[in-house]
């Protein structure tokens, strides 16, 4: 054990930002991927871009491994120290350095929490759309190196189309800054764009540039209860084919609503097959016209009920099946273990068959929720880590529904990241070719392979 | 904080957890979702001061990957019980009562104190005692050794009820109101029913006269208000300081006490004393005595606004009060008993009375037990951010149903000076009604 490493980080930064205790290790060994966690060496805490860059400097001397973490909600494993080393904080660049309402623009500091971004350009009458399920807790440098996308994808789209510009360091202590706040921008290569989705495998973000847009003036709130599931996917389509882009479209699968009406008592059916919850935003005129044409889908396509809000307060209670979804699986079992595949959206009632399938042969419990707007779906399954035999099914159930979203022409993680938890299916996903362009890329950055090791690349020894 | 005694004994009490405690810990998915509202994560930033990071600890130390060393032990304590984490979790994981299990193993196998033996074991068992002991207190506080205790922080050896007192030590009235309440008031006009009033402590000792508010307007509502003389401390301190035996003898003593005098309900104006009560039936489950009848006792448990909400039917006159006002909402009625409307639903019948909500309710004011005595700093820094939250609202009157919450509210106001009036809901409400009446001002 290299005890200096901790000493000297502390001597150059400070007690206060060092964290090696027993129980600080602990703490920063996982994040939110189920079954996997590892002990780094010591924990820094920066607060500034000059303490990540003087970490990565000791960091260089010592040959020492850095994993950046942002709040540990990520569902890949992406900032779990698999290699030990040094995990490097950066909830502690925390500033909203400039709301620009002039030229729709924000820039700020990693850390700075998804939903806190939200309401400081909300506060200014403008809309930053991304918004994954974890946004009051993950951070923006988390959802860049993830490009996290949420419920608002199908319309607005992911993290990645937000982003203009990033000053990011390399793991050798460079930095680069790419990247204006004009829309177009073609000068050379562009590496915002590389950048984003790296999971934190090849620079470290310290400022972030995002584009806004105005915030939309209404919206609409609908939802439709389906006998039949496939008459949940019709609907879908009909939606796309009407040319209307919500900007929600969720799906819940019998088995999601079950459980939640069963840990919420909020009136659904029990018998219900599946559950759709669309919302369109926009200016007032063009969302009613637009609500009348989904509606009319829903009905056309063999909904047995529809629901459309009235209002603001209806529309918050018909999203609550949906924000209770994950609460109420994860109450069944000790352990939730939540997948994110994606299919192109006439796939998506073939690959639930298919999902529905694997539950069974593996005599599994699983209840699929997700983003039926862009073909992510999240295989929920409700189990217990300490059912080792159990655990070997799960995997074996994943494998085939990974295999045929493949299959589908669909993709291993919508919205994820590869991590640790999927680089066994990489090569499988995009061709040994393609993993070994990123592999050569990833060496240009990093040839001694010391920042966020043992991530996308699938180690050798299993 | 004596030193964790031999580390393998402690290692063997946390390999014991039974399997229901130890499936909540199970249940824990990480997903981060109980960090932004915890208010140590809030004031520190670090997983260490987390809900997932102390759940992730306690696994740890029942799985044997760590060692419930002084470390670990220390970051238990610095948890404020205050259950934001339990009304986030998606999970269902209730990570500040883990975190009092944990408490409880640790304090098992190490030596106590005199001090906190001596008020956890004897001194809570009788409202009586208390006093007594409370008697140099007062003295000493007019003497102004006081200020000499509150200097050299003398107190921060002894535990629960007293030295939190201490440090925020208001003036402590003369009398307590076990002294003077009567074992049985009438209900006002016809009888509805029989409640029995749960005094806690620190309401006895320290606000009296919102209690008496409170068992008048029990007898208002058209309740017979029953006060047994023989009530016992509810407990909490000792959940709190990891104490279960004397606990369970207190409860067990409180639950017959109140069956038999045959109520319908349990009134407490204290939110702490009633999140213990309604748990009796939860905590005694594994005793043998009483155990089937606590659950019944808890089943009677109200708050006194869940139960003036209804108990005050729409008959009931308020008088008015020209009064901006905002409702402070205690960790042990909101996270712990889900407690949000019915104060508020009382206190907008008040007519003239401007209700507005403090940004960020349900986030704790850093009071949490004996916390802002044996964590000054963090219970500050917490505290801070409430009274900011507080004045951006603009209310004189800030309202709340805890004596913790109250202590600490009115420290706030010497210390940050701020211009409020700290009342307890009951005093608020006898006020209104009183004013309506023009007769009930006194009993
Ligand atoms: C209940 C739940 C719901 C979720 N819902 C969604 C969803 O709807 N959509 C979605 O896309 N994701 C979702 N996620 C996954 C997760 O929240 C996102 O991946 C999020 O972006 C992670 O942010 P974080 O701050 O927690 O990052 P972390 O988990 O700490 O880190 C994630 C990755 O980012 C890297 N990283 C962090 N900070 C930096 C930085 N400053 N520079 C470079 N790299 C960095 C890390 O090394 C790691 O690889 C969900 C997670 C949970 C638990
Ligand atoms: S919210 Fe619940 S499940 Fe999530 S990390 Fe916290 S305790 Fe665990
Ligand atoms: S009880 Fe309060 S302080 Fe303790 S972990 Fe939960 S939210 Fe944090």
């Amino acid at each position: 054990m290299t005890v200096p490493l901790a000493r000297k980080l502390e001597e150059l930064l400070g007690k206060e930002k060092v964290l090696s205790s027993e129980a600080d290790r602990l703490c920063h060994s996982y994040d939110a991927t189920p079954l996997v966690s590892h002990l780094p060496e010591v924990v820094v805490r920066a607060s500034t871009e000059e303490d990540v860059h003087a970490v990565l400097e000791v960091a260089a001397g010592e040959g020492a491994k850095v994993t950046p973490r942002g709040s540990g909600s990520g569902l890949s494993g992406g900032s779990v120290p698999v290699d030990g080393g040094i995990v490097l904080l950066t909830t502690g660049l925390i500033r909203i350095l400039d709301v620009d309402a002039d030229d729709l623009s924000v820039t700020v500091e990693p850390g700075v929490i998804t939903a806190d971004l939200h309401a400081a350009v909300e506060a200014k009458g403008l809309f930053y759309p991304p918004d994954p399920g974890s946004m009051k807790i993950s951070t923006i440098g988390g959802n860049v190196a993830e490009n996290s996308g949420g419920l608002r994808a199908m319309k607005y789209g992911i993290t990645g189309d937000y982003v203009l510009a990033l000053d990011t360091y390399f793991v050798d202590g460079s930095k680069v800054r790419y990247g204006t706040k004009c829309v177009k921008d073609v000068a050379g290569y562009n590496l915002t764009k590389f950048l984003v989705g790296t999971e934190g495998t090849i620079g470290i973000f310290t400022k972030i540039t995002l584009k806004l847009v105005p915030k939309p003036r209404s919206k609409k709130t609908i939802l439709a209860l389906y006998d039949d599931i496939l008459a949940a996917g019709r609907t879908v389509s009909a939606i796309v084919s009407r040319k209307i882009i919500p900007s929600t479209l969720e799906l819940m699968d019998d088995v999601t609503i079950a459980c939640v009406e069963e840990y919420a008592k909020i009136g659904l059916p029990r018998d219900a097959a599946a559950l759709l919850l669309i919302e369109t935003d926009g200016h007032p005129e063009v969302v009613r016209e637009e609500g009348a044409k989904i509606e009319e889908a829903c009905r056309e396509n063999g909904a047995r009920t529809v629901r459309v809000a009235r209002d603001a307060a209806e529309s918050a209670e018909l999203f609550t099946a949906r924000r209770m979804a994950l609460a109420a699986l994860a109450r069944v079992k000790p352990t939730t273990i939540l997948e994110d595949i994606t299919v192109p959206r006439p796939a998506i009632p073939e690959m639930m068959a298919a999902i529905r399938e694997a539950a069974k042969k593996y005599s599994l419990r699983m209840g699929t929720f997700g983003h039926a707007g862009d073909g992510n779906l999240h295989p929920t399954c409700l189990t217990d880590e300490r059912d080792k035999e159990e655990i070997h099914r799960v995997e074996a159930a994943y494998d085939e529904i990974f295999r045929k979203a493949i299959a589908l022409g669909g993709t291993i993680s919508g919205e994820h990241g590869t991590g640790m938890a999927k680089s066994k299916y990489l090569p499988m996903m995009v061709g040994p070719k393609a993993v070994e362009v990123m592999a050569r890329i990833k060496g240009v950055f990093d040839p001694q392979g010391r920042l966020n090791p043992g991530k996308i690349f699938r180690k050798e020894a299993h | 904080m004596g030193a964790a005694q031999d580390l393998s004994i402690l290692k063997d009490a946390f390999s014991t957890l039974d399997v229901r405690e130890y499936g909540d810990v199970l249940q824990c998915m990480r997903c981060g979702f109980c960090l932004p509202t915890c208010p140590t994560y809030r004031t520190d930033g670090v997983e260490t001061q987390s809900p997932r990071g102390r759940v992730a600890m306690i696994k740890a130390v029942v799985d044997g990957r760590m060692d419930p060393t002084e470390e670990f032990s220390e970051h238990m304590y610095h948890c404020l019980d205050c259950r934001n984490c339990h009304t986030v979790c998606p999970a269902g994981v209730k990570a500040g009562e883990r975190v009092l299990e944990a408490r409880h193993r640790i304090e098992e196998h190490r030596p106590q104190g005199v001090v906190k033996r001596l008020l956890l074991e004897y001194a809570v068992r009788d409202q009586r005692r208390l006093s007594r002991l409370l008697a140099p207190a007062r003295l000493y506080q007019r003497a102004g050794v006081q200020a000499l205790v509150r200097k050299y922080d003398l107190l921060k050896a002894v535990s629960a009820g007293l030295s939190h007192l201490e440090a925020i030590m208001p003036e402590i009235p003369p009398r307590p109101l076990t002294e003077s309440i009567p074992e049985e008031i009438p209900a006002d006009g016809k009888e509805k029913g029989r409640v029995g009033f749960f005094l806690g402590c620190a309401m006895n000792l320290l606000y009296p006269e919102a209690s008496r508010a409170t068992a008048w307007l029990l007898s208002r509502a058209g309740y017979t208000v029953v006060t047994p003389k023989a009530q016992q401390c509810c407990g909490a301190p000792n959940i709190e300081e990891g104490e279960r035996r004397v606990y369970g003898e207190m409860a067990e003593n409180n639950v017959d006490l109140f069956l038999g005098k045959r109520v319908d309900f349990v009134v407490t104006d204290c939110a702490a004393c009633g999140n213990e009560l309604k748990s009796y039936g939860k905590h005694l489950g594994g005793r043998k005595r009483n155990s089937r009848y606590a659950g019944a006792f808890s089943e009677k448990v109200r708050d006194v606004s869940e139960f003036l909400s209804r108990a005050l039917g729409p008959e009931v006159p308020f008088g008015p009060l020209e009064e901006d006002a905002c409702f402070h909402d205690p960790c042990h009625l909101c996270h712990a008993q889900g407690i949000t409307t019915p104060p508020r639903e009382l206190l907008r019948r008040v007519p003239g009375l401007r209700l507005s909500e403090v940004p960020d309710a349900g986030q704790c004011c850093g009071s949490a037990g004996v916390y802002n005595i044996t964590h000054a700093d963090r219970s500050m820094k917490i505290l801070a951010a409430k009274v900011e939250a507080i004045g951006k609202t603009g209310a004189h009157a800030v309202v709340s149903s805890n004596p913790g919450c109250l202590l600490q509210l009115e420290y706030a106001k010497r210390r940050f000076r701020t211009d409020w009036e700290v009342v307890h809901i009951s005093t608020i409400l006898r006020r209104s009604l009183a004013r309506r009446e023009d007769k009930g001002g006194s009993e």
